[in-house]
């Protein structure tokens, strides 16, 4: 071997490694990017050296925990985005329910001092119109909450598809490329697990590495997202229980839709949103929505047990919805129920499942949303059933079928319902003999204030202060939750990038390092030919 | 370890982020003056604000009712002590009218000025407040409670009912006496009263009765007093007794009571006597009788007679209404006393309340502005350190 071809396998190395620094510098900053290195080894058949490969910088094992750590940072970032709405919207002291109720309760006590003077009477209706009007506010904003969940959702499975079927088609062309080449495509594979670093921020997969070298992307009980060159679609459906929210549906090879629950998704944005939904956005709605009721059902029962300024009996001074009740979009059976409200001081604030245990029996299982134990109901002589302060008629007990599944959302969805109906201020019922001085009723009403009319042991005011106190709670501990993690996944993320991300300084002496190699191997030839000149030159 | 340069980017921008929202998070509560913005940050202290402004609120709201029914007490006040004044002053004519040496005319004189004091009276007991409504009509306050039928007989219509209002947690205070407990009653206990009949034609003339034994089982009840002829000497029964010798001057004695009589009672005559409240308790009918006595001329010693029994038991009937009166002023007087004192209590509450509410959620501010001052210096260092790093990288060198 001569020192000219020793010195041009140096040269072209040489040219390779500054090739190589080169494309680390330009995608210093190029997500995904993983820092490559000039493989070298003294050649095998004599002298010079030989670039055995390029090596992309990748450690899956890391890779892979910081796409776990980065699915629970995405999850808590987008759970906090959402409750920061619900504390801020709480966070307004003049203008939140607490001062509006006692506003509506000071012009009951203005009333009190003067049952027949008009401007009284107009105080308490004026109060209350403004109180049931932040009632709706605040019931709008958490279904406009609702709303904006079931969109992010729908775009959400929209990105996880579109990811999916991206990884599922780099599958396939690494595995073209690696049989035609024999070289690893590095830039393929970059951009393979660059998508599903994305794809964990948005939700939980696993992946498996086949052994061909293709990624198998599973999600929920391990249903298959991508599986070699092929993937599967997500959908997004109503909920079989609560129809107004938006769900993951699974379609599989069939083309069999099936509902994946909540609680399989934790991690990523999805995880993040659903988790949301279920643990605040419908508790919060419940509570709220649970303090409307208490305050119509119970004001109205007592104002109907009064008399107006002609001596008339009291009419019902709010109006609200009655409880929402759903039967499951998957029953066999085709039977419904009719919700009223029944016992406000029974109302718990949670939600409830029934379940058919027995259809011609007509028993069910009632199972709680706040997880404590269900038990057993039975349809009474008129198809009715007592649960929770709401009273259940079913239309048709020969519809029931084993199995069959209904929800009963007692206090959802009821607080933007609120609404004062009595604008007359002579109809107010502030007395209960007779008598324009008669001011019995208002007392009675007033003294609605300081009763345990919320759930039959908290007043108004206190049933709002514990919702406040939950909510601070939540969106206290998620923040905490959110700057840890956010310090493990950064810790991690540096790990990550001390493998694989490039450093400008260690690129720059790579630069010098590799232009002196290649300058050396230049000098080499030079050498070489002189020597060769020499030689030549000898026999001249 | 290496450290890629995206590391060092990312930590310097991370930690700007942090500082600025620390710093940003301190000037929202300077700006604000509270400690907890929103809920998340203190929850405990959110909840127990949204409790401690309630109970700010309440404490207001029966500030406002105690405004309001020391508003009302005070008219009723001032309108019970017109009425007490009157009655003085009507027992003031009564004493001047019964003197024996009036002739007809001057009594008619006396009358005239009591008619006066019962209009007054009548006036006062129909007084509205400043909105029109009846002080003493019970709950029927949009219309007169005592009217004249035409004949000077005055009656009430309005009802039973004292209206009450919330003036603490825990006191629901009557602000306001209906017409009836003011002047058609008389207190328990207001002793006893006898009432010659007004078909009498003797000329005897009761005194007392004065209360002899308490302990007598029958104390406490009503009698009768009938005088009858029995075989020309004058003899009388208590409540249709046996019959016993009359005799001028001396006391009769029943269920504890003395009452002496002087002057030979006719045939068929007769007394009532019973404690106050079940005799005639109406204020304007005692002084409607008072005036039916004045004007009615003396002929004969019958006449007299019956003129001073009526004038006795008009007497007793008026010192009673004005004990009554009395006492229910006495009544408002110890409820606006009490208003004082619960307004100062609220006061103290109300202090505490918003020291509480203080503590609670506002801010220290020496505490933020150091700590201010102090984010601003990190923040300012983390700016700096990017800075610095950022502009260290070996190709400076390569010229």
């Amino acid at each position: 071997m001569s020192i000219l071809s020793t010195g041009v396998s140096g040269l072209s190395a040489a040219q390779l490694a500054l090739t190589t620094t080169s494309n680390n510098i330009s995608n210093v900053y190029t997500p995904g990017y993983n820092r490559e290195l000039t493989l070298l080894e003294d050649s095998r058949t004599g002298a010079g050296t030989e670039v055995t490969g390029i090596q992309r910088q990748f450690d899956y094992f890391t890779a892979t925990q910081l796409n776990q750590a980065n699915a629970q940072l995405k999850s808590l970032e987008s759970y906090e985005v959402q409750i920061n709405q619900i504390d801020d919207l709480l966070a307004d002291r003049e203008a939140g329910l607490a001062p509006l109720m006692q506003n509506f309760f000071s012009a009951l006590s203005d009333l009190a001092a003067a049952p027949s003077d008009p401007a009284a009477r107009q105080g308490v209706i004026g109060t209350a119109n403004t109180l049931s009007a932040q009632f709706r506010s605040m019931g709008d904003y958490f279904d406009d909450m609702q709303q904006g969940i079931n969109t992010q959702i729908k775009s959400e499975i929209t990105q996880i598809n579109n990811t999916a079927d991206l990884i599922a088609k780099l599958n396939s062309e690494i595995a073209i490329a690696r049989a035609r080449t024999g070289a690893e495509p590095n830039s393929l594979l970059n951009r393979r697990d660059q998508l599903v670093a994305e794809l964990s921020e948005r939700v939980d997969v696993k992946v498996y590495i086949q052994d061909g070298g293709a990624y198998n992307v599973s999600i929920g009980n391990g249903q298959p997202l991508v599986s070699g060159s092929e993937s599967y679609q997500l959908v997004a459906i109503d909920s079989s229980l609560e129809p107004y929210k938006t769900v993951v549906g699974y379609e599989d090879s069939a083309g069999n839709v099936l509902e994946l629950q909540e609680s399989l998704f934790e991690g990523g944005k999805l995880g993040g949103l659903m988790s949301f939904r279920s643990e605040t956005l419908d508790e919060v709605e419940n509570k709220v929505g649970q303090l409307a009721v208490s305050l119509a059902m119970e004001f109205n029962a007592q104002h109907m047990a009064g008399l107006d300024i002609d001596g008339d009996p009291g009419q019902a001074f709010f109006d609200i919805d009655d409880p929402v009740t759903f039967a499951s979009s998957r029953n066999a059976g085709s039977a419904g129920f009719s919700a009223v409200f029944d016992d406000v001081s029974q109302l718990a604030g949670i939600d409830y499942e029934l379940r058919v245990s027995d259809a011609t029996a007509g028993e069910f299982e009632v199972i709680p949303g706040d997880g404590s134990p269900g038990f057993t109901v039975t349809l009474d002589g008129s198809n009715q059933l007592n649960v929770g302060g709401v009273t259940l008629t079913l239309d048709d007990p020969a519809l029931l079928v084993d199995g069959d599944r209904f929800s009963l959302l007692p206090t959802r969805q009821v607080a933007s319902s609120l609404d004062t109906l009595i604008q007359d201020g002579s109809l107010v019922a502030a007395g209960q003999v007779g008598g324009s001085g008669d001011n019995l009723n208002a007392l009675a009403l007033q003294d609605l204030q300081n009763s345990a009319v919320v759930g039959g042991d908290a007043t108004l005011s206190q049933g709002y202060a514990a919702i406040v106190g939950d909510v601070g709670n939540r969106a206290n501990i998620v923040q905490v939750n959110l700057a840890a993690q956010s310090g493990v996944t950064a810790q991690i993320r540096t790990l990550q990038q001390s493998q694989s991300g490039v450093n400008m300084d260690e690129e720059a002496a790579n630069l010098i390092r590799y232009q002196q190699y290649y300058q050396a191997n230049a000098k080499v030839i030079e050498v070489g030919a002189t020597v060769l000149d020499t030689l030549l030159g000898m026999r001249a | 370890m290496r450290i890629s340069t995206v590391t060092i980017y990312e930590q310097s921008v991370s930690s700007m982020n942090r500082q600025q929202g620390d710093f940003m998070q301190v000037g929202q509560q300077i700006a604000t003056g509270r400690r907890v913005v929103n809920p998340s940050d203190d929850p405990q202290a959110a909840a127990q604000a949204v409790a401690t402004s309630q109970a700010i609120g309440i404490t207001e709201q029966y500030t406002d009712s105690r405004v309001a029914a020391r508003n009302s007490l005070s008219q009723e006040e001032s309108v019970l002590s017109s009425v007490g004044d009157a009655i003085a002053k009507a027992k003031t004519l009564i004493v001047q009218g019964v003197n024996g040496t009036l002739s007809d005319t001057d009594r008619a004189s006396v009358a005239t000025e009591l008619e006066g004091i019962l209009e007054t009276l009548v006036g006062q007991a129909n007084a509205t407040d400043g909105n029109g409504r009846f002080l003493f009509g019970g709950f029927s306050d949009n219309s007169t409670p005592f009217v004249d039928d035409g004949a000077g007989n005055i009656s009430y219509v309005g009802d039973t009912n004292n209206r009450e209002q919330r003036i603490d947690a825990s006191r629901l205070m009557p602000v306001s006496d209906h017409g009836e407990a003011v002047f058609l009653s008389v207190q328990n206990g207001a002793g006893y009263l006898a009432e010659a009949d007004m078909g009498n034609t003797g000329e005897a003339v009761f005194t007392g009765p004065l209360i002899v034994d308490p302990t007598d089982p029958q104390f406490g009840d009503s009698f009768q007093v009938d005088f009858v002829d029995v075989a020309g000497t004058m003899h009388y029964s208590i409540d249709g007794g046996a019959p016993v010798p009359y005799e001028d001057g001396a006391s009769i004695e029943m269920g504890g009571l003395s009452l002496k009589l002087e002057g030979l009672p006719a045939n068929g005559d007769s007394i009532q006597v019973g404690p106050a409240e079940n005799m005639n308790t109406d204020l304007f009918a005692t002084l409607n009788k008072a005036l039916t006595a004045l004007r009615t001329s003396q002929v004969d010693n019958a006449d007299t007679a019956a003129f001073r029994n009526s004038m006795s038991t008009v007497m007793r009937e008026l010192d009673n209404s004005l004990d009554n009166v009395l006492t229910v002023q006495a009544s408002v007087g110890a409820r606006l006393n009490e208003l004082d004192v619960v307004d100062g209590v609220a006061e103290n509450r109300m202090l505490s309340y918003r020291n509480n509410l203080s503590d609670l959620i506002d801010l220290d501010y020496t505490e933020a502005i150091s700590e201010y001052s102090l984010r601003q210096i990190g923040l300012q260092a983390a700016q700096k350190s990017f800075v610095d790093i950022n502009g260290m990288s070996l190709f400076n060198f390569l010229k």
